[in-house]
């Protein structure tokens, strides 16, 4: 109690000085908010880490294993990946988003199947049922699985305990069930047989909706009896295509608009041509001065294009000057010696030896060697690159630079691998994907050298190189479908194996685009998020943070009802073990794909790219030809990984936006 | 004790408002007023009854005792939604926000606007998005990115987002539970600002704090809580902030522990 009249004033001080202070800070807090381009704005997203991981995963398997990258491959793959994992991993993301576990979703799975199966059979046949209509079934399971959510979520509501020993009780319950039931009506372990329909049909007439619903739930698609022989044309272009709006969408989105020169549009078109002319060439020939006159005719392709692109639209770099660090310097020697020892490495492969065996076995000496190789070229790739980070620091003509000088390394590599392999996939495929990279290495550091990048907002911009982007992913996706859903009779006169895509993938990617919706624009995806971030401030602000939960319990109920129908109509018949188990992998494909063990953060879209990672270490491990034990070893690290991978972009989304 | 004459119904009367609990007496006595335009202080120290009467006003707990009139109409809350609805919006201490989401799903969470037909109606996020950054603009706070999660910004934005969302809900009473008490002196400037603010817009504010060099600037009415008793219930030209200390902490109190320490101080 001092001096009141100076108290007083201190006290009123603040405001006042404050207004100056606030006003002037938050517009200068907005000039310090530094431009995020666009590489940065991908990497907080939830989903961008799993994404990498099966690019990434995909690389490993497809170098290990012969059948890996072929259609038939890919179409189990696909398969496993789509049902019951994927549509379960999608719905459980949702729940844990949600902040909630549900151990009784693969339970739930064969539940439904079995429900299903006993309600269309005949009360009078050898085996006992309900003898419905298959439409009737179809919603009596349906709301018998709602109810099964139902009771989840109300439970956990009401008891406010946990929803891991909820789930577990409720776990338990359906697996009991499902043997009980199955022992009680129909006296075996297992339910079916569902195609008996058809037979019935044949008998009495009326198939009960069989034959359509079959169709709906387990069609096919053979692509041995799908002949197109225009495809490759229509797959080499829609991939150029789709490559090349990718490349000019990030580069929009990356520079910085300018007057720009109309003469490079011209530029533009020649590149593309070369391209094309390259790719073509490159493509047609197997001898080694074609493929080098091929992989040049690309590289200056893409130069020429793309420095044209830049000129037609960007600003030119004033900043010049160039400094480089002494720390970059030391990454840049690391860089050159790990790749240099990879290089003697694999001299000491023994070629004879390289063609029995996939190129990385794990079991044999050249694989071990093989295997040093790629752990001394992912170590120089990485230390190159991190010299690119700490040359960009001080200038970026410096980094620049040494982007290039990373480019030819991988251009050499690629060279190398070309002379050195036995096998035909790393002569041709390997070849031109290192090839392809090293050349666009190149490519954008020279225009990034010669052209300014973005420093701010600019929303036509981003807009367009968005939509570049999206067309160019699309044109990708209509790429590989082509390859992947139509043969050649070349490729049929080498006696391919059948290959089959089922309708399920289709359900897979149906769900999990309704689901992404609803999560990223609706009410119910933001009443989510916060019921599982927050709880009780949802609750304060009028969110329905139980009925909230009740809903997510019945849309993992719902998502096991489709997936208990769809494996009704693959299986016919159905065990009575059919799903119990499967709940952790599930939960693990979500966590995968980016979603919080601890709620409020997440993917659903990751959670389906999750299931493509799981689903690769399946069909991969025995095609690499390990034994498949191995299987959880790798999804046992997959899951380290990605969780410690996921807080750390979670640490980077709360902290640094 | 006096009131000042005004012409208007005040917003929020109350009169001789008791709690109990059981034999525990929780709040008796307390007599004040909020007007529309005006910040009405609710001084106290810890324990002094602060907590229960926010929560008699904004619908938690019900008041046993005494007259609790809203725009003239005695009533008595069932619920914080019932409060909600007749105008009384509070912002506790914990703020009611998801840390992960963003400014914009914050600001709306639970009356988020739509647009399309149900079963496709989804979130008009261009417009949720506009509205946030309007009127966080108009508390005086330029939110440069609404897609910035809440967690991400400082104590005292996030007080200006629950704020400023209160206000757009149509509140006409504000009730601010210790809105300063965790922040640095110049984050609690910009609060108080923010209180000013919402003010001058003709909201009736309720400001709760424990430091009277924060409520004496802003408030232009002072009631003094002290173990469940009102030790008061001034208008701003009644009392100095040095009074209002001196009352805060039961000024005997205050002026022996005084006596104590610079006995401490100049030493033996």
């Amino acid at each position: 109690m001092s001096s009141p009249t100076t108290e007083q004033g201190d006290s009123i001080e603040p405001i006042a000085a404050g207004d100056d202070r606030v006003s002037g800070g938050v517009a200068a807090g907005d000039e310090r908010l530094a431009y995020r381009g666009v590489f940065q704005r991908l990497l907080v997203q939830p989903e961008i880490g799993a994404f990498i991981a099966a690019i990434a995963i995909w690389v490993f398997f497809w170098s290990v294993s012969v059948p890996f990258g072929k259609a038939s491959g890919a179409s189990s793959i696909l398969d496993v990946a789509a049902s019951p994992l994927g549509i379960m991993a999608v719905a459980v993301a949702m729940l844990m988003i949600g902040g909630e576990f549900d151990l009784s979703s693969g339970a739930a799975t064969g539940a439904l199947g079995i429900v299903l199966v006993l309600l269309v059979r005949d009360v009078t046949g050898e085996l006992a049922g309900a003898g419905f209509n298959l439409y009737v079934a179809l919603f009596l399971s349906l709301l018998a699985a709602l109810a099964i959510g139902w009771f989840n979520g109300a439970m956990v509501n009401r008891t406010s305990l946990p929803s891991f020993i909820v789930t577990l009780g409720t776990f338990f319950i359906l697996r009991g069930a499902k043997l009980g039931f199955s022992k009680l009506i129909v006296e075996q372990i297992q339910v079916g047989k569902l195609d008996d329909l058809e037979i019935f049909a044949e008998e009495n007439g009326g198939d009960r909706g069989y034959g359509f619903l079959s169709k709906v739930f387990a069609g096919e698609w053979n692509r041995n009896t799908h002949i197109w022989e225009g495809r490759d044309n229509v797959y080499i272009i829609a991939a150029i295509v789709g490559f090349a709006l990718l490349v000019l969408g990030i580069y929009e989105l990356n520079h910085r608009r300018g007057k720009g020169n109309p003469i490079g549009y011209g530029l533009f078109l020649g590149g593309i041509g070369l391209l094309i002319f390259g790719v073509l060439t490159l493509h047609n020939t197997d001898d080694i001065s074609g493929n080098r006159l091929g992989a040049l005719l690309m590289f200056a392709g893409m130069l020429v294009g793309l420095v044209g692109w830049s000129l037609a639209r960007f600003d030119r770099n004033e900043s010049t000057g160039f400094a480089l660090p002494a720390n970059a310097l030391q990454m840049l020697v690391a860089g050159v010696v790990s790749l240099g020892l990879a290089v003697f490495w694999a001299l000491r492969l023994d070629p004879d030896n390289s063609e029995n065996i996939s190129w990385l076995a794990l079991v044999t000496e050249q694989g071990a060697r093989a295997i040093l190789f790629m752990v001394f070229v992912c170590a120089g790739a990485i230390f190159l690159l991190m010299a690119v980070n700490r040359a960009r620091h001080s200038s970026d003509t410096g980094g620049s630079l040494l982007l290039a000088l990373t480019g030819a390394a991988t251009v050499a590599m690629a060279f190398f691998i070309r002379s050195e392999s036995g096998t035909h996939k790393f002569r041709t495929g390997a070849f031109s994907a290192l090839l392809i990279i090293g050349g666009l290495i190149i490519v954008w550091s020279v225009t990034s050298m010669l052209f300014a990048k973005r420093n701010q907002v600019v929303p036509g911009a981003d807009r367009f190189g968005l939509t570049m982007i999206v067309a160019g992913l699309l044109s990708l996706i209509a790429s590989i479908g082509a390859r992947l859903l139509w043969v050649t009779q070349a490729e049929l006169d080498a006696e391919i194996p059948r290959t089959i895509f089922s309708v399920r993938i289709l359900w897979f990617i149906a769900f999990t685009a309704v689901i992404t919706w609803v999560l990223r624009r609706t009410k119910f995806g933001s009443w989510t998020f916060a019921v599982g971030g927050n709880k009780e401030a949802s609750r304060q602000v009028g969110v329905p943070a139980g009925r909230t939960k009740i809903q997510l319990f019945m849309l993992v109920s719902f998502a096991a009802w489709l997936v208990g129908i769809l494996l009704a109509f693959r299986l016919n018949t159905i065990q009575a073990s059919t799903g119990d188990g499967e709940e952790f992998e599930y939960i693990i494909a979500a966590v995968v794909g980016g979603t919080a063990l601890t709620g409020g953060y997440g993917s659903t879209f990751g959670a389906a790219i999750g299931a493509f990672i799981m689903a690769m270490a399946v069909q991969g491990i025995p095609s690499a030809r390990w034994n498949s034990d191995w299987r959880f070893l790798f999804v046992g690290t997959i899951l380290l990984l990605a969780v410690i991978a996921n807080n750390y972009i979670r640490a980077k989304a709360e902290a640094s936006r | 004790m006096s009131t000042t004459e005004n012409s208007a119904t005040p917003l929020l009367e109350l009169e001789d408002i008791g709690k109990f609990y059981g034999n525990i007496i929780a709040l008796q006595g307390v007599t004040t007023e909020v007007l529309a335009g005006k910040v009405t202080c609710v001084l106290g120290d810890n324990g002094a009854g602060k907590s229960t009467f926010i929560k008699i006003l904004a619908g938690v707990h019900q008041h046993d005792a005494g007259e609790f009139r809203l725009e003239g109409n005695a009533v008595n809350f069932t619920s914080p939604r019932d409060a909600l609805d007749s105008g009384i919006a509070a912002v506790y201490q914990d703020l009611a926000m998801v840390p992960l989401m963003s400014v914009w799903r914050n600001f709306f969470l639970g009356a988020e606007p739509t647009k399309g037909v149900w079963p496709f109606r989804w979130i008009d996020k261009k417009k949720a998005k506009s509205i946030a950054k309007e009127e966080m603009a108009k508390m005086g706070i330029d939110i440069r990115d609404t897609e910035q999660p809440v967690g991400t910004l400082s104590g005292g934005e996030r007080q200006s987002v629950a704020i400023a969302r209160a206000v757009y809900f149509g509140a006409k009473v504000l009730i601010l539970d210790e809105p300063t008490s965790a922040l640095g002196v110049k984050q609690s400037g910009v609060v108080l600002r923010y209180i000013v603010e919402a003010a001058k817009r003709g909201l009736g504010v309720i400001f709760i704090t424990h430091n009277p060099r924060h409520a004496y600037p802003v408030g232009d009415r002072f009631l003094i809580l002290n173990r469940g008793q009102s030790m008061g219930n001034f208008a701003k030209d009644e009392i100095t902030i040095d009074e209002l200390t001196q009352l805060m902490a039961g000024g005997a109190e205050l002026e022996e522990l005084e006596g104590e320490l610079k006995a401490a101080i100049s030493g033996p």
